[in-house]
């Protein structure tokens, strides 16, 4: 082609474009991610704005909603005034402020309070200021002004769908929709897509020409332009047909990634099947974000060719027109008025100015407006918190009444520092004064990709930012019954393979119902009227026909990249340690409590997991670090290393699920005997922390016994993981604000309400540069804004960043979910997983001197966006100078932290008896 | 007995919906808690009755019992007959109906919890199930209509639960565009029926026929034409098969009570109701086989190309339907309801477990990441890989039945689209001549 892009230039185009699509995997490998993580390179409020504008979505909650808050009371003035401060610090120049003559502060806590709604016809203004009405109209007499905000179209879409009964929804999604979902599909679907391995384009093409005879309106010009193109690459076709819309090349980017966003759930996947095809359910086909992209540039020409033809429009006035948003001379002097009401100006403020002026005033208070006064609701929310949370916080610190079990302790447990953990950390510290807990993040640095004996697909069990590099397999110690156990249970994946396709054709379909209709009445009045004895029988019949071996993991050093050597073992237990302050002398029983959850009929199950682990449990990797600290030949490695593990100590591996808040020992047969007391004592009372736990839970659920009883509780809790129509088993990380990495005295018999993650550091055992802080903060923080950042963004607008209600949800292609019959690929989460969540952003606390981590976030290029860009806030304690610091804008500051009314309870049952929870912040006199 | 427990059967469901309506419109709010608990006791309770009911005409089978009440109203010749029947196959129906939807009522209970809709869903459920009693027993294709009318509608606004979105209530547009047309064919049997034979009861009507003695006669045929055709919408055969599959638009439990289970069902029972009069025509038979046929192979194939769970469960139901279609042609009336009741439950089944679709395939352990799951047949590969990549692309594009029922559609409205553009032609020579003698303005 001539007049194409030079290649380099096309690609750079490209890969700017694949940088802005959302980056969610296939649901089976959820993982929570900032949704906007390729913008975390802007400012938080800016990089809102372009996504904003990208997503077609709203980035902060409505409105109202904070000012519902506001006349609550649950934020107050000096919420808002702090959010003022903190806000000025950033965006301090306001155009009108040298005509208006306030200060910059009074301007924006008027701008929030501001009513102007000259903008909508339907309203019926008040005016009750005759006078200065008066002026305004004399002021604006016969004079009209375009708005700053107008917007140029480079799209026909919205012209067709206001003025030629066109509706995008009903005709070209669905059209790309069917082509696409049924190229990507994994398996689903009875027949594969007989064109997987020639590419997207072969297919289109080879699709469009065999069905040429039954196209119609637009399709039909689709199929000419197709066979136009005959022999044109997916890529200069897209360059001809944007040049054939004169869409000038700066735009191109803007103007493509409309066209991608129109279905964003698809292109995103595609793109992501793409650039890591091992991310596939079951197997990528050919795909290339190109071949897609120039499909849709064909339809976009196509639809506009279409309806400029039959209606005979010249499109170069569809194309590139403006959308001018003017506003006429009543409307001008409506919004004089109302921004003299608004900021309480003098009356006289105008007097001296020129119409010009004041139709420049209007323009630049338009565009503040539409910007800054959401974004100062949402800081004055986000204060509140920070305020509160802070002020507990260094209370706590002061009034330090916890008893430091005098003894020493006998159990340490390692948790993850996942914020469902911080309940019931609390919950047995409170029952067993012998036990200290500790939060590290939950893959206990075995970055292993493991196969269990049940199913051999390789699953990466570390976080997403980590190439897992090792694979650890299970296997079964009498090896007999695991080659048994393995092949009745291929046997099961067969005939269940065959029954999901069979049951679903016509003939052996026919056959399928008239055996399996009648017997398919007992497991479906049993699940869904008796969810949890149905497991329990399910469960019964799985011990008793094909009982789970007792199985072992293979840790050691095999061939290629299985296992690791004693010297790594010895290193990544080291690590550990260090990592979260161990105390010496270590207790006799160290658990390493991995977690996870289990839900029924649940898509998202994925996200519910542990996030450290990729989503799943926790369970391999802490029988593993189990079985590697237990080694004596790693003990001895460990000495030279200068971690001194006493023969007395033992490891134990354990599991939690969150959602039925079990506790289980694993690999506990043949455990030594002179353990065996400390441990029963320490199971009784674990036992007791997960009853607790559950009942603390069960006070944001609907069962008014379980709110009431903590028996109950637990007995709700684990029939909620076992329906079928359950589509909360558990809230996930709802109302996660908060994380804080270091000792955990900084938190012990303090109340979080399950808001906060905790991850241990010692600032003590740290060398100077802070290698351990390094370690700590690189492993857990960004974890942390991840999930913040995507309950924050399902939560703010669930339509266009989340997957909406789960009701009606639709699994497709075995990647993901849609809503109803056709549409979307949808992102994020469901509206039933984050409806109690509170968009804030992540409050981080550090305990450590303020040198160390001022070096640590300047080290690394994603902690450096996250603090210098604000998508956490950051705080910290500088246990040497006994100092609190805040980052604000730009600087660290030295933190005032006001005096916080602590509400005092006996004992956790107290506290949640009494006020169902409704407090964020209490102590807990233990 | 065998009547105050059919009675009781049709009443209950009557009253429910009708003091939930009353209720609602005195402004009384519901707590979840109440409208969850009574309608698990009360759909428990209706099981229980229609399992008594089942056991005694079991037992009483192949007889069956007949009730006459007054009529309901009179219009000059016509009268509106109350008229019951019970017997094997209302009995099965009903025993079905309220067993799944006790079931589904206990599955909404958590699935809908905290939903604003939930009394709406409460409710139409409920006329639902009134609706599906008066179908089981009615005894006159009138009366029949009622229910079928009430499961219709209960149907439409099911699928467009979430109406502010455009896609749902488009494809609720849909559903009751082809509900209607085929509505059509049972309005106009029973006309005719009244017209020639004067009565609409089921029971009766094989008698009349005797009685008259001339099949032949091509009235008597278009009964049965209109009985198949006003069949077709509800049960999705041929050529209204394309609204079932996009009508998985509501909350998963409704898409599983109507399109796996008891509205699409209905089309099958009617043609079991109408069979001793169908049988008198051996072309009848043979039309809903073939169209059975047809629409099983049709559905079959484009179900293979659909990748979405709810879609390829629907295009699964239609096969298993068209082939109750074919049964019934050969006369195994008691085997299609059989096929009927599993096929009921196993659809179920598979709608309500839908949700587990990916994690049953990730933690299935022949499913193998980077190979690809086998699946195809071996008969398949009897045919050449072109024809069967051709096949592949018109089964995605569902056979083009979209188009070529807006072709037909069109072709019926062609003299009306003539009569537009000639107005249209009209409009603009008049404007000229205005233009002409006016001036500008």
């Amino acid at each position: 082609m001539t007049s194409a892009l030079p290649q380099e230039d096309f690609e750079s185009l490209m890969n700017r474009i694949r940088n802005r699509l959302p980056i969610q995997n296939p649901l089976h490998a959820f993982v929570h991610n900032n949704i906007l993580l390729m913008f975390e390179n802007q400012d938080f409020h800016e990089a809102l704005a372009d996504a904003g504008d990208l997503y077609r979505a709203r980035t902060y909650w409505p409105e109202e909603r904070y000012r519902a808050r506001y006349a609550e009371g649950k934020m107050t003035d000096d919420d808002i005034k702090e959010g003022l401060t903190h806000y000025l610090g950033r965006y301090n120049e306001f155009s009108p402020l040298g005509y208006f003559k306030i200060d910059p502060k009074d301007f924006l806590y008027r701008l929030m309070f501001s009513e102007l709604i000259y903008n909508d016809d339907d309203i019926q203004p008040q005016i009750k200021d005759q006078h200065l009405w008066d002026f305004c109209v004399a002021k604006t007499a016969g004079r009209a002004l375009t708005l700053t905000r107008s917007k140029v179209k480079w799209r026909g879409k919205e012209y067709w769908e206001k003025y030629h009964n066109e509706n995008y929804l009903l005709s070209v999604n669905p059209f790309v929709f069917r082509l696409i979902s049924s190229y990507l599909d994994q398996g689903q679907s009875f027949w594969s897509n007989p064109f997987m391995k020639k590419g997207f384009w072969a297919f289109v093409s080879y699709d469009i020409r065999e069905t040429s005879n039954f196209l119609s309106g637009w399709q039909k010009i689709l199929g000419r332009k197709l066979a136009e193109y005959e022999s044109t690459s997916p890529e200069e076709i897209i360059q001809l047909e944007l040049k054939r819309l004169n869409i000038p090349e700066e735009v191109w980017e803007k103007v493509l990634l409309e066209l991608l966003f129109d279905m964003k759930g698809w292109s995103g996947m595609v793109n992501k099947l793409e650039l890591e095809p091992w991310q596939a359910t079951v197997k990528s086909p050919q795909i290339k974000l190109t071949d897609y992209l120039a499909f849709l540039v064909l339809l976009e020409s196509s639809v506009n060719e279409f309806h400029a033809q039959t209606n005979s429009i010249d499109l170069s006035l569809i194309i590139g027109r403006e959308e001018k948003q003017e506003i006429r001379s009543f409307q001008l002097s409506l919004a004089l008025y109302q921004i003299t009401k608004s900021f309480k100006l003098d009356a006289g403020w105008m007097n001296d100015l020129s119409t010009e002026t004041l139709l420049k005033i209007v323009d630049d208070i338009d565009i503040i407006e539409n910007t800054h006064k959401i974004r100062l609701w949402h800081e004055a929310y986000e204060h509140h918190f920070y305020r509160e949370a802070l002020s507990a916080i260094v209370q706590h610190g002061k009034e330090t009444r916890v008893a430091v079990p005098t003894r020493d302790p006998y159990a340490q447990i390692l948790f993850c520092i996942d914020d469902r953990e911080e309940s019931i950390r609390r919950h047995i510290e409170e029952i067993d004064h012998g036990v200290q807990t500790y939060g590290v993040v939950g893959f206990f640095g075995i970055d292993m990709k493991f196969s269990s004996l049940k199913n051999q697909r390789l699953i990466a069990q570390c976080p997403p930012v980590i190439n897992p590099s090792r694979v650890i397999r299970e296997f079964s110690v009498d090896q007999q019954k695991g080659l048994g156990f393995q092949s009745l249970n291929r046997l099961m994946g067969t005939s269940g393979l065959v029954l999901y396709y069979q049951s679903r054709t016509l003939f052996r379909g026919f056959f399928a119902t008239l055996i399996l209709g009648l017997l398919s009445f007992v497991p479906m009045f049993l699940t869904v009227f008796f969810p949890k004895q149905s497991q329990v029988f399910k469960q019964w019949a799985k011990e008793k026909f094909n009982p789970t071996p007792r199985t072992e993991i293979d840790i050691e050093k095999g061939a290629e990249d299985s296992g690791y050597s004693k010297q790594e073992m010895a290193k990544i237990v080291e690590a550990i340690i260090r990592m979260c302050g161990l105390k010496e002398p270590f207790a006799s029983l160290v658990v390493m409590a991995g977690h996870g959850s289990s839900s029924t009929n649940n898509p998202f199950r994925q996200a519910y997991g542990c996030g450290a682990c990729g989503g799943n449990a926790g369970v391999p990797n802490s029988r593993a670090f189990a079985k590697m600290a237990n080694d004596p030949i790693v003990r001895t490695e460990l000495k030279s290393l200068g971690v001194n593990l006493p023969d007395g100590t033992i490891f134990v591996s354990a599991y939690h699920d969150t959602c039925t808040d079990e506790f289980n020992f694993l690999d506990v047969e043949n455990f030594p005997e002179q353990h065996q007391k400390n441990f029963l004592i320490l199971k009784k009372n674990l036992g007791q922390a997960c009853k607790m736990n559950a009942f603390e839970r069960c006070q944001r659920f609907s069962s008014e016994e379980a709110k009431n009883n903590p028996e109950s509780a637990l007995k709700h809790v684990r029939e909620r993981a076992e329906d079928l129509a359950q589509p909360r088993p558990e809230y996930g990380h709802c109302t996660t604000a908060l994380s804080v990495v270091g000792r955990r005295s900084m938190t012990r018999g303090l109340f979080l309400n399950r808001r906060s993650f905790l991850i241990s550091y010692d600032w003590e055992k740290d060398t100077e540069d802070g290698k351990i802080l390094f370690q700590a903060v690189i492993g857990a923080v960004p974890v942390c804004v991840n999930i913040n950042m995507d309950y924050y963004f399902s939560c703010v607008d669930n339509d266009n960043f989340g997957s909406g209600s789960k009701l009606p949800i639709n699994l497709i292609s075995l990647l993901g979910v849609m809503t109803g019959s056709q549409g979307d690929l949808r992102i994020g989460l469901a509206r039933q997983m984050v409806e109690l969540h509170e968009p804030i952003r992540n409050l981080t606390i550090l305990e450590a001197p303020l040198q160390r981590v001022k070096s640590v976030f300047d080290s690394h290029p994603r902690l450096r966006n996250i603090l210098y860009h604000h998508w956490t806030r950051i705080v910290v304690h500088d246990p040497v100078q006994n100092e609190w610091y805040i980052f604000g804008q730009n600087e660290w500051r030295v933190l005032q932290a006001e005096k916080f009314i602590m509400k005092h309870f006996h004992s956790s049952a107290d506290l949640i008896k009494v006020t169902h929870s409704n407090e964020d912040f209490a102590e807990i006199d233990e | 007995m065998i009547e105050y427990n059919f009675l009781a059967l049709i009443i209950l469901p009557f009253f429910w919906f009708f003091s939930l309506g009353v209720i609602f419109f005195s402004r009384i709010k519901f707590t979840e808690n109440f409208l969850s608990e009574s309608s698990k006791y009360l759909s428990l309770i209706l099981s229980m009755l229609a399992l008594t009911l089942f056991l005694q005409v079991w037992h009483l089978s192949p007889s069956h019992l007949k009730f006459d009440y007054p009529s309901w109203i009179k219009v000059g010749h016509y009268e509106f007959k109350i008229r019951f029947i019970v017997d094997l196959l209302g009995g099965t129906y009903a025993l079905l109906s309220t067993f799944l939807i006790s079931t589904i009522f206990r599955y909404s209970r958590n699935y809908l919890h905290k939903e604003e809709g939930y009394f709406r869903f409460v409710f139409l459920l409920a006329v639902l199930l009134f609706g599906l009693m008066i179908v089981s027993f009615a005894r006159t294709l009138d009366f029949l209509f009622m229910g079928w009318e009430l499961v219709g509608t209960t149907s439409v606004l099911l699928i467009s639960y979430f109406y502010s979105q455009v896609q749902p209530v488009r494809h609720a547009l849909k559903a009751i565009i082809s509900y209607r047309l085929c509505d059509m064919g049972i309005l106009a049997a029973s006309a005719w029926a009244h017209l020639h034979l004067h009565t609409t009861d089921f029971s009766a009507l094989p008698e009349v026929l005797a009685e008259h003695g001339h099949h032949g006669e091509f009235g008597f045929l278009l009964i049965g034409i209109f009985v198949i055709w006003g069949s077709l919408a509800k049960a999705g055969q041929l050529p209204m098969s394309s609204w079932l599959p996009t009508a998985m638009e509501g909350p998963t439990p409704s898409s599983a009570i109507f399109y796996g289970a008891l509205s699409v069902h209905l089309g099958p029972f009617l043609l079991i109701r109408f069979h001793d009069y169908l049988s008198h025509f051996p072309s009848l038979l043979w039309s809903i086989g073939i169209i059975g046929g047809v629409s099983s192979l049709y559905a079959t194939l484009v179900g293979r190309t659909r990748s979405d769970a709810k879609t390829m469960l629907g295009y699964a139901t239609i096969s298993q339907v068209g082939l109750m279609y074919i049964e019934i042609a050969l006369g195994f009336t008691n085997f299609a309801m059989f096929h009927m009741f599993t096929h009921a439950s196993l659809r179920t089944y598979q709608f309500l477990r839908s949700a587990s679709l990916i994690s049953d395939f990730v933690d299935n352990p022949r499913v193998v990441p980077d190979v690809l799951i086998q699946r195809s047949l071996p008969l398949e590969s009897l045919f050449s890989k072109n024809f069967r990549r051709k096949i592949y692309i018109h089964a995605l594009h569902s056979f083009h039945l979209d188009f070529m029922t807006g072709r037909i559609l069109l072709g019926i409205c062609w003299p009306f689209r003539a009569y537009m553009k000639l107005e249209d032609k009209w409009m603009d020579w008049d404007n000229q001549l205005l233009k002409k003698i006016f001036g500008k303005g």
